[in-house]
């Protein structure tokens, strides 16, 4: 039958041929519709124009040509608990954690941010080669791992492989969520739409947790996207997605803990978009004053700080004083500088590991390399650095 | 009913006809001559080859390793996954369509057995198929994924050569993707033309941190393909699609392995080398042939089989006696 009608097609020969062929298929027990369809729902179909039987989509016909308006005005809402003055703004939606833990996360973003000036510093005095800072994302990060289970993935890009380790963690029934980190310039790669597209369609626990801190390097979000950002972009594949504010770790901490639960329950993926501002410049290679104004980076750094909303709560409970600031500052410092040192201290490895885990096992081309380095620097070694090498 | 097909017949051979017409009066314009037809004159019409020409050579029965099936390429290849899925719970199965048994039949009958959780059907992205199967190998399941064709293996390149090979190395070995293969049906078959009959092995065979394997018979691949999926690194292993039906042989029904980075002589000469891989190995086989009965010159033969690492000594032992 289907040749028939394909035959009839093909040629444009006999219209009449493809009509009867059409009655045909009608008919129950003949192939096409009638067979996917009970007989006592025969009626329904007396017209073919009721109810789209597409396997692509479910949805009703529509008989006004319309374009879907994409919304970029007033795009997906952004969730808080904190005001800028860390204030909870409705009362029902705060975590009630705990001072300790507060005060973990408050110690974990200002090492981080101690840490960030040191390292910072150290690349400009030629320590070390190459740093990024996380200057005004402190947030993103404390509130979303703090929401994590110590045994959960974590994946700092790779968003494909993400979502392999979370479909490997469902199969083992391990009870772990997979949360992947990537910026909204990484959300523009084919890497991005992959992972969302295979983490929805197989149904993986896992967390994409996007960071919009409006600039990939150079490039603001403005020639990132066209959208209304990533968020938007879930419901595309499928996938819940939530928009937060990035420099809220109570919202950060309240978004992902619902999502690893959830993911975790219902073996399906999360999106988050976390936004924020990149206070700092992209790494030490880059000076943003070359394509952003100073005054914007300012208003940031002072009106909407992760840091210093939290610090704000802390202060307003009761929990933290400017002498218990002052104290930790030194002692962070302190933790940051012996660490740094101890690190320097430490030779560089040794030329040897230049050829060992390539593979598992070190074939014969490789090994004859190694030996052939070695005698190398047997005979030339004077020439090289050795002595900043681990013997 | 009966009347309606043969008329579709008859009419599809009106069409056959008429095209066979067109590429004729192609053909005596010159256009082909010379390259489709080696010979030229009437009297060697018969010796013209219009297809890729080979003879698949089946090696002996193997004996050691208990009892043998006659099995073509993609079931030795079926069989080879069946084993693995059998004896390691975590293996996995994904790629286009190999959940009703693949494109190429490679995977029949493995997702009843095994279930819809070990056997199923991916999103086409290659990128994404490659990435999902380091992560799955990341957390140490074996991971066996399926690349439609070797020629869409391109968008996976990034996956292979800056994720999957780099994966143990760039971390000091606290993590690998080693229990990851991907498996690619592979090669020319006459009319695959551009995008269904690539021979991509070259763009990974300097791509330290991976191996790439091509076996010539169903012997050799299943035995290869079970050394891959079982070898701690990232393995890629390209099937000559065009031997999925035509190499037949006897191969074990249980499970063995065949070693990677091991070249085979497979026929011992002491004038001049040849060596080959997959299809090629038939054709190479068919020229030490026509080299020793026209030429008098006797060829040493070898089935690299492993492209990268490879194996650089049989290779130079080969060479060293003939000289």
């Amino acid at each position: 039958m289907a040749v028939v009608i394909a035959a009839a097609r093909f040629w444009r020969q006999s219209r009449i041929l493809g009509q009867a062929a059409l009655l045909l298929l009608r008919r129950p027990g003949a192939r096409g519709l009638a067979i996917s369809h009970p007989h006592g729902q025969q009626e329904q179909f007396s017209s073919l124009d009721d109810k789209p039987q597409f396997p692509g989509a479910s949805a009703e016909f529509i008989d006004k040509l319309e374009f879907i308006q994409p919304n970029v005005i007033s795009g997906i809402p952004i969730y808080r608990v904190m005001d800028r003055q860390g204030q909870i703004i409705n009362p029902s939606e705060d975590p009630h954690l705990p001072k300790e833990k507060v005060l973990k996360f408050y110690k974990s973003m200002t090492l981080l941010n101690t840490m960030d000036r040191i390292l910072y510093e150290s690349q400009r005095q030629g320590r070390i080669s190459f740093y990024m800072t996380n200057y005004g994302e402190e947030g993103t990060h404390v509130g979303s791992a703090a929401a994590l289970d110590n045994t959960d993935l974590v994946f700092g890009q790779y968003r494909e492989a993400a979502v392999g380790a979370a479909y490997a963690a469902k199969r083992a029934n391990a009870n772990r969520v997979v949360i992947c980190y990537f910026g909204e310039g990484a959300a523009s790669e084919g890497d991005a739409h992959a992972g969302f597209n295979f983490a929805a369609t197989l149904e993986c626990p896992i967390i994409f947790f996007c960071r919009n801190n409006g600039y990939a390097i150079s490039t603001p979000t403005s020639e990132q996207y066209r959208g209304d950002g990533i968020a938007a972009r879930g419901p595309g594949y499928g996938i819940l997605s939530i928009r937060v504010d990035g420099n809220d770790v109570f919202a950060v901490y309240n978004a992902t803990k619902e999502a690893r639960r959830r993911a975790v329950a219902e073996n399906q993926p999360f999106l988050i978009e976390a936004m924020t501002y990149r206070i700092g410049h992209h790494s030490t290679s880059d000076d943003s004053s070359a394509y952003r104004s100073v005054d914007e980076v300012n208003y940031w750094d002072k009106q909407d700080h992760p840091i210093s909303r939290l610090r704000h709560y802390l202060l307003s409970r009761g929990w933290w004083d400017e002498e218990q600031e002052k104290a930790w500052r030194k002692q962070s410092r302190k933790k940051v500088m012996e660490a740094f040192e101890q690190a320097e201290r430490k030779p560089k490895p040794n030329p040897n590991l230049l050829f060992s885990d390539v593979y598992q096992e070190m074939p014969s081309q490789l090994r004859k390399q190694q030996e052939s380095l070695a005698r190398h620097l047997q005979t030339y070694g004077e020439h090289y650095p050795l002595e900043h090498f681990d013997k | 009913m009966a009347a309606v097909a043969s008329a579709a017949r008859w009419l599809f051979s009106l069409r056959a006809a008429g095209a066979e017409r067109h590429w004729r009066r192609l053909c005596g314009a010159g256009l082909a001559r010379g390259f489709l037809h080696p010979t030229v004159t009437g009297e060697d019409a018969a010796q013209r080859r219009q297809v890729a020409h080979f003879t698949f050579q089946p090696d002996p029965e193997p004996r050691e390793y208990g009892q043998t099936q006659k099995m073509n390429l993609f079931q030795s290849i079926t069989s080879a996954l069946d084993n693995s899925l059998a004896k390691d719970p975590t293996a996995v199965i994904f790629g286009e369509d190999v959940a009703f048994g693949g494109v190429f039949r490679c995977t029949v009958g493995l997702r009843d057995k095994y279930g819809k959780d070990r056997v199923f059907n991916t999103p086409l992205c290659e990128q994404g198929i490659v990435g999902f199967g380091i992560g799955i190998a990341v957390t140490g399941a074996t991971a066996i994924a399926e690349i439609q064709f070797a020629d869409y293996i391109f968008p996976a390149f990034d996956q292979i050569v800056n994720e999957a090979a780099k994966y143990r190395y760039r971390s000091g070995d606290l993590f690998n993707c080693g229990s990851l293969t991907i498996r690619s049906p592979w090669g020319c078959v006459g009319h695959g033309a551009l995008y269904h009959s690539q021979s991509p092995e070259a763009f990974f065979a300097h791509c330290p941190g991976i191996k790439v394997v091509i076996p010539r018979s169903p012997f050799q691949a299943k035995g290869l393909l079970l050394s891959c999926i079982e070898d701690k690194n990232p393995c890629i292993f390209f099937e000559p699609k065009i031997l999925y039906r035509a190499a037949v042989e006897q191969v074990p029904v249980e499970s063995y392995n065949i070693p990677l980075s091991q070249a085979e002589v497979i026929q011992e000469g002491s004038d001049v080398t040849l060596v080959a891989w997959g299809t090629q190995v038939h054709v190479i086989r068919e020229v030490a042939s026509m080299a020793k009965e026209k030429l008098g010159v006797s060829c040493e033969i070898i089935d690299l089989r492993t492209i990268i690492p490879w194996d650089v000594d049989t290779v130079c032992k080969s060479k060293e006696s003939i000289l």
